[in-house]
């Protein structure tokens, strides 16, 4: 079954990637496999788990649930894009780390771009609320804890730090 | 970098990951029927091309074929849906995808058998046998008891998935001489034996590495008919061969946990001394060995008496072949359903009786090692649940109608031990363990272990994923095993280390140490059995009925030495999520055909962030007599929540909870009243 091919041209962590590619490719095999970027996951086929969870023009997306030519002239921030090899890393990865928000990782990313997502829109967020945020990203290590805690402090942090410098990043 | 940073900036290298130039990606086609004879495949790779069974290797494998073997690819006759049949590949996954369509199977239904209990008296799903009846054993002696009091009843915990948001896959590539295996594992040990012994090829031809592992629960301890068929055609082709489930084939393909019945009978005095005990278990092992079915059939059996002191008891255990999966284990892998059984029975012979649970808990506890007369050593019990009755503010929730206890005892998997290696050059550490993390942050204690045994700064210490060239030989990571024995195989190598660097430099110092060149390799052998108790509390709101909401949490462990109290806090977090999950809404389920009924994770009941509760957990002070003094935890929650939970909910409807997970339907019964 060969499709026709269509170009398709994703700004992904401030870099255009272009690529001629089948329409049924969905915006997390662009970025996995025509990116390189692996920090985003698959975990599942139905759009439930969240671990593919990337910024797409500022909102949080499953990049499972969006075709790749659907993402077409679109800003994308993965998870590689939130802090540069080297660089300092994120308040939210800080917290991540500090709290343990993690043990085998791999919905890490999902739920570090799923807090940033909510962090933009909202501060000063009580527990439920961002276990609310959360009900779209599944985690089978951890039983949340960790994660709402990480969150938690990735909120203080950032509001004590933002008078002094600019630490949003903007897709 | 180190696996804090790596993690949190997206650079893992999970298995999906692996991308080698030449890749071929692999599919399979799989089984409609829960039972069929194949009259004829079209295309494809078949069991023509790769006439080969799988080996029961890992996590309650006996290692070996046995006579269900599952066969690589089927042959004639499919057992479940979702048995592969046929394979197919191509140079990207998308055509990969499409080649599955291309692939014909010609069947012919038959009558397929589902519930193991009528499987007992059906036909043999295989030709050959002569029962479906794989392990009938009985464990204790048969008694006779005048007794005052007689409970019994029967129950259930339902098949559950194992679901790690990884899913299962490999990658495997030859280069004529090796085969390079990269996985997502507990054991790239079970991995490499499994694939020799399938295979024919010496284990010293294969090299198997762990990438990092996404969760595995038990999922990932062993061989698999995939792992197979990509070695096979990574050798035929002599081009890297990649294979990743995707979630709907690990809901229908994939090894599940739990599937146990259990009946359970106690005899007692009026006073609430418990004279007898006996029960009948059985295990739905699903179409095929090679799970943890045989085995988990006799180790539910010996563990039934719980943490009790019962003199007399006789048990029953049967592991029944079905057309569904086969069983494999899941966290707590039948130690969960031992406690459910006994404790959900003493939670009715307490309402018999009108006297107080824990009251009847305490009465029952032995103050003395035990050994049970179904086979296993039961530590004094007594105290830990007075203690465990405090700390958990029993008194003070238990009245209030929504709440409640359990005890339970975890059996950790220490028995054959476990290796570890540690390497000293240009100044930096690196250690290897013979079972592999895949979220329990070995990384972590390890370190601790090492910095405590060799004085040197944590920081210039680093953790290796498995790799079975990096290590002689190793076991894996379950059971609640790897900080028991892993621990102590690492706290040797250590002490050996250090005994080395101190006859060479006539004293030890880390200069020393860090100066020179070391590698020292450890197999900690250890023959037995360890175990450590726990107890779990739990309350309920049902004020929204159907819907539960679970508002207290807690638990008490004893967890040995705890390495690291905030990580182990993190796996009473996950696994008590994981045991509400299993009364609340998990479930594998299928119809009468065999056909599955779940196809989504969602619909497999994974629990949200806005569903559960915050977890407590505080830890009895204790001391292993193992070098790492550590106890395992891993799986205490799974042992401990869901009875707790069932009976939280028990006391707040007035409905017996015998069933994991609670159906809907039972539920509204609760409503109407
Ligand atoms: S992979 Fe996108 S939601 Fe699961
Ligand atoms: S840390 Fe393993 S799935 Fe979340």
């Amino acid at each position: 079954m060969k499709m026709e091919k269509h170009r398709v041209s994703i700004n992904v962590n401030g870099k255009d990637y272009s690529e001629e590619i089948e329409p049924r490719t969905l915006l997390v095999t662009f970025l996995r496999d025509i990116a390189g970027l692996t920090g985003t996951h698959i975990g599942c086929d139905t759009s439930n788990c969240g671990a593919c969870t990337v910024i797409m023009n500022g909102r949080a997306v499953k990049s499972c649930t969006v075709l790749a030519v659907q993402a077409n002239g679109s800003n994308v921030l993965t998870i590689e894009g939130l802090s540069k090899d080297g660089d300092k890393l994120h308040p939210i990865q800080k917290a991540f780390i500090e709290k343990k928000g993690y043990q085998c990782g791999y919905c890490t990313s999902g739920m570090i771009l799923t807090a940033l997502a909510l962090l933009n829109r909202k501060r000063n967020l009580t527990e439920d609320e961002i276990r609310e945020a959360l009900s779209g990203n599944l985690c089978r290590c951890t039983g949340y804890d960790s994660i709402i805690d990480s969150i938690m402090l990735a909120d203080s942090e950032m509001a004590k730090t933002e008078k002094e410098e600019e630490i949003f990043v903007e897709a | 970098m180190n696996l804090d940073e790596k993690f949190v900036k997206g650079r893992g290298q999970f298995v999906g990951d692996i991308s080698l130039p030449n890749t071929l990606y692999l599919n399979f086609v799989r089984s409609n029927y829960a039972r069929a004879r194949i009259v004829k495949v079209y295309g494809g790779i078949t069991h023509k091309d790769v006439a080969l069974k799988v080996s029961s290797v890992g996590e309650g494998g006996e290692g070996g074929f046995g006579s269900i073997a599952h066969p690589v690819l089927a042959s004639n006759f499919v057992a479940y849906v979702g048995q592969p049949i046929a394979a197919v590949y191509a140079e990207d996954p998308y055509t990969s995808e499409d080649l599955i369509d291309s692939v014909q199977v010609d069947y012919e239904p038959l009558k397929a058998v589902v519930d193991p209990e009528k499987a007992i008296d059906f036909e043999p799903i295989h030709p050959g046998l002569k029962s479906n009846v794989v392990v009938d054993r009985y464990f204790g002696n048969d008694f006779e008891i005048d007794a005052d009091i007689v409970v019994e009843d029967r129950f259930v915990n339902n098949r559950i998935a194992t679901d790690p948001i990884e899913p299962r896959g490999i990658v495997c590539n030859y280069d004529g001489k090796r085969l390079t295996v990269w996985t997502s594992t507990q054991s790239v040990f079970s991995i490499r034996g499994g694939l020799s012994e399938v295979l024919g090829i010496p284990e010293s031809d294969i090299h198997v590495i762990q990438t990092d592992t996404g969760g595995a629960f038990g999922l990932k301890g062993g061989m698999y008919p995939e792992y197979i068929v990509a070695s096979y055609l990574a050798m035929k082709e002599r081009r890297p061969v990649k294979w990743i489930e995707t979630r709907r084939e690990h809901l229908m393909a994939s090894r599940p946990g739990r599937g146990v019945i259990g009946k359970i009978k106690l005899f007692a005095d009026r006073k609430g001394y418990i004279q007898g005990l006996k029960g009948d278990v059985i295990v739905d092992n699903g179409a095929y060995s090679g799970g943890s079915g045989e085995f988990s059939s006799m180790f539910v059996a010996r563990q039934l008496a719980g943490v009790y002191k019962i003199e007399r008891a006789y048990v029953r255990a049967r592991a029944v072949l079905t057309d569904k999966v086969p069983q494999g284990p899941y966290r707590g892998a039948g130690r969960p359903e031992a406690m459910f059984f006994i404790e959900r029975i003493i939670d009715r012979l307490a309402d018999e009786l009108n006297m107080d649970p824990l009251a009847l808990r305490l009465k029952n506890a032995t103050t003395e090692n035990y050994k049970s007369p179904l086979g296993y050593q039961i530590e004094p019990s007594r105290n830990f649940i007075e203690k465990a009755g405090e700390v958990l503010e029993y008194q003070k929730y238990y009245p209030r109608g929504n709440c409640g206890f359990s005890v339970g005892i975890l059996y950790h998997a220490t028995s054959g031990g476990e290796s570890a290696r540690i390497r000293v050059k240009d100044g930096k550490v690196t250690f290897w363990l013979g079972g592999n993390a895949h979220g329990q942050r070995h990384d972590v204690w390890g370190k601790m272990l090492i910095q405590e045994e060799l004085g040197v700064d944590q920081s210039i210490i680093e953790f290796m994923n498995g790799d079975s060239d990096a290590l002689e030989s190793g076991i894996g990571t379950w059971g609640s095993r790897s900080a028991m024995v892993g621990g102590s195989a690492l706290v040797m190598a250590a002490r050996k280390l250090k005994k080395k660097v101190e006859e060479a430099n006539g004293e030890y110092s880390t200069t020393a140490l860090l100066s020179g060149e070391w590698d020292e390799y450890e197999y900690f052998d250890y023959d037995k059995t360890e175990s450590s108790l726990c107890a779990n509390l739990v309350t309920v709101n049902i004020s929204d009925l159907p819907k539960i909401r679970v508002e207290k949490c807690r638990a008490y462990y004893d967890a040995g030495r705890v390495l690291d109290p905030v990580y182990a806090a993190g796996q009473n977090a996950g696994g008590s999520a994981e045991g509400i999950g299993q009364v609340l809404t998990e479930s594998l389920s299928f119809n009468d055909e065999g056909q599955p009924l779940i196809a989504s994770i969602a619909d497999a009941g994974v629990l949200t962030a806005d569903l559960l509760p915050r977890f407590e957990v505080k830890f009895y002070k204790s001391e292993s007599t193992l070098p790492s003094r550590a106890k395992g935890i891993g799986e205490a929650p799974t042992i401990g929540v869901p009875t707790a939970l069932s009976r939280a909910i028990e006391r707040a409807t007035g409905l017996r909870i015998r069933e994991t997970p609670l159906s809907m339907e039972y539920l509204m019964k609760a409503i109407k009243n």
